[in-house]
């Protein structure tokens, strides 16, 4: 029966979850230290970066919460591989010549021994 | 001469006269000639609508150009024969439906531009390329049908010549493409040499028990040119440049059909139609699985770290093909299995998927830099307050080439992320890893859109009727496609796979004559 799904799956696995987060609430209430319902603790945090915050003058530097930093994590843990493909990517064309017939190269090889 | 072999002509004919037609019609009005472009437009939908449907109840479909039959007068094929099995048949309607969508779009869209004498014959001309080149069951047909589009392409990424961007990103892509092509035109010039035919059934016949080193030379070219037209890693650094520089309404049609057309659908072609069993399936099947892991990798990573709109989306079509691609490479490597006519189909389910989203996510990136003019992810928060519309359609279009349920794009990523786990776990992990990156990217821009609107953003505003229409119709067809998934795959898209792993079938029609 592989190759199809069915939605009522989804509605069950997404119920469990719900009950399974609640419950997760519930005891994480129970035996923290006491949530703040009120004030600050209860804005959300994305990113680090606060859209009611402002600064006189500067305006257009604060605030407006842009969704650069989303992700932060995962660009941060990932910083060394994402420097290593942007800066494969040079924008030259003899670059992309050179990796067409490295392609080309591979292909013909393995084909010519394996093929 | 049945009426289908009356009709099917027209699926290039009309585009070639449309295009060739409308510089006549815009020295008298402007309107008449967008209305003429949009009839044109509209018909071919209905010629390939029609083609789609015989083909459906009928069987395949074979069409020799100056003859009756593929033989013509000699004893020996020397027609050009068209081919038309289940999969060319819902390549040509994805084709002629999301060119059509371009083309109403462009009406409001490229309204302050000029040029446009140009402009709406080079859209035809490139809409009749990918319609002939998934149509045609000719190598060399096929060659002339890859020019006709890659020429238009070209020129309509360089179009809007005010700037350095579109100059040089369609004269790196002229001078990279004009080498892959080269090297398909090599190609299929041993293949001639070897078999002394162009007729891709009748080359499938003789090599069938007579495979040789030419051929598989043939191969690793044709191959290799065909990855570099699909954007597939590390020939995918032009699409990157190419496809952000167009306007966007080209651009819908360069990541939703160029590289679908002008690259998988004629590499799956020449695999399993041409080559098929007669070469080792398993050693071609890996070496597309090796580039497929590769291209939804480092198209989706890409995507996470841009801050340009339409790279990220650019990007990300390179990852998407990366998904085609695997289902294409497990198609080969399991030939025949069930879990290989399984990857396949999500592999032609997914292409047709992507063509809708990836039309519809660059058709919202115009609006957005019709009403703000930047398409820096940066100066773009808050625009969900001021463009409700097109932010909603964002949201659909993003959910589904996530691959969220009850979306299309959930659809055919769960049959490749099924049959690549069945085949292989690890290419199953590869495929998720490539997943998680492409939401990263996808979040991003959302956030993005809803968050807090600045100066600029607050002064946008909903596009037209024109340019609306298209993006709406696009997200209904995303949604709709959603909700049927078992019926679409059990109906079009496993005899799509199959019509294309069914060699013999192939050689088959083109003997009978077809339907």
């Amino acid at each position: 029966m592989f190759g199809y799904w069915d939605a009522l799956y989804f509605i069950f696995i997404f119920i469990v979850s719900f009950l399974l987060a609640l419950a997760l609430d519930k005891w994480a209430k129970k035996s923290g230290m006491g949530t703040k319902e009120k004030g600050e603790a209860t804005k959300v945090f994305i990113s680090g970066e606060d859209p009611e915050k402002e600064i006189k003058g500067f305006e257009h530097l604060e605030g407006y919460y842009t969704g650069r930093n989303v992700m932060w994590g995962l660009t941060y843990g990932l910083k060394r591989v994402f420097v290593v493909l942007q800066r494969e990517h040079t924008g030259l064309l003899t670059d992309y010549v050179s990796y067409l017939v490295i392609t080309t190269a591979f292909i013909m090889a393995v084909l010519l021994i394996w093929g | 001469m049945s009426t289908i072999h009356t009709v099917l002509p027209l699926i290039v004919v009309l585009p070639l006269l449309g295009a060739f037609s409308s510089p006549i019609l815009d020295l008298i009005s402007r309107k008449l000639k967008e209305a003429w472009i949009l009839a044109i437009s509209a018909g071919t939908l209905g010629v390939t609508g029609y083609v789609f449907y015989y083909v459906f109840k009928n069987g395949p479909l074979l069409y020799t150009m100056g003859a009756t039959n593929p033989f013509g007068h000699a004893n020996f094929p020397i027609r050009i024969v068209w081919e038309i099995d289940m999969f060319n048949a819902l390549m040509a309607l994805t084709v002629a439906f999301v060119s059509l969508m371009a083309i109403i779009y462009s009406v409001e869209y490229m309204k302050r531009d000029t040029g446009l004498e140009k402009y709406y014959p080079l859209i035809l001309i490139l809409e009749l390329g990918m319609l002939g080149i998934v149509v045609t069951g000719d190598l060399f047909n096929f060659y002339v049908f890859l020019e006709i589009m890659s020429i238009a392409s070209y020129a309509l990424v360089a179009f809007r010549n005010d700037t350095w961007e579109g100059i040089e990103a369609g004269v790196k892509y002229m001078m990279v493409g004009a080498l892959a092509s080269s090297f398909i035109l090599l190609g299929i010039a041993l293949l001639y040499g070897q078999y002394g035919t162009l007729t891709m059934a009748y080359i499938a016949y003789k090599m069938a028990g007579h495979m040789t080193t030419t051929a598989k030379v043939a191969l690793a070219l044709l191959m290799a040119g065909l990855l570099f037209k699909s954007g597939s890693v590390p020939v995918h650094m032009w699409l990157a440049d190419a496809h952000p520089a167009a306007p966007s309404s080209v651009s819908a049609m360069l990541s939703g059909l160029v590289i679908k057309a002008g690259g998988i659908y004629i590499l799956a072609r020449i695999l399993f139609s041409i080559y098929g069993p007669s070469i080792n399936v398993r050693t071609v099947g890996w070496i597309v699985i090796i580039f497929a892991c590769l291209t939804l990798i480092v198209g989706n990573a890409m995507a996470v770290v841009q801050t340009d709109m339409k790279r990220l989306l650019a990007y990300s079509s390179v990852g998407q093909m990366g998904y085609i691609l695997l289902g294409v490479g497990i198609g080969l490597a399991a030939y025949g299995s069930n879990v290989g006519n399984l990857a396949l189909a999500g592999a032609i389910y997914h292409t047709v998927n992507h063509a809708l989203m990836k039309a519809l996510l660059f058709l919202i990136a115009g609006a957005v830099i019709h009403a703000l003019g930047t398409r820096n992810l940066n100066d773009l928060s808050g625009i969900a307050k001021t463009m409700p519309v097109t932010s909603f359609a964002f949201i659909i279009g993003a959910a589904a080439i996530i691959g969220m349920p009850p979306l299309n794009g959930f659809a055919s990523k769960w049959i490749l992320y099924e049959s690549s786990a069945l085949f292989n776990p690890v290419i199953g992990a590869i495929a998720i890893i490539g997943t998680a990156f492409c939401t990263a990217a996808y979040v991003r821009v959302i956030y993005t859109f809803f968050g807090r609107p600045n100066s600029l953003t607050m002064k946008a505003k909903d596009p037209g009727k024109s340019m609306l229409i298209p993006i709406i119709i696009l997200t209904v067809a995303i949604i709709v496609m959603g909700l049927f998934p078992w019926t679409i795959n059990k109906d079009f898209m496993l005899p799509a796979a199959k019509a294309l792993v069914n060699q013999m079938g192939y050689i088959h029609t083109l003997f009978a004559g077809g339907v």
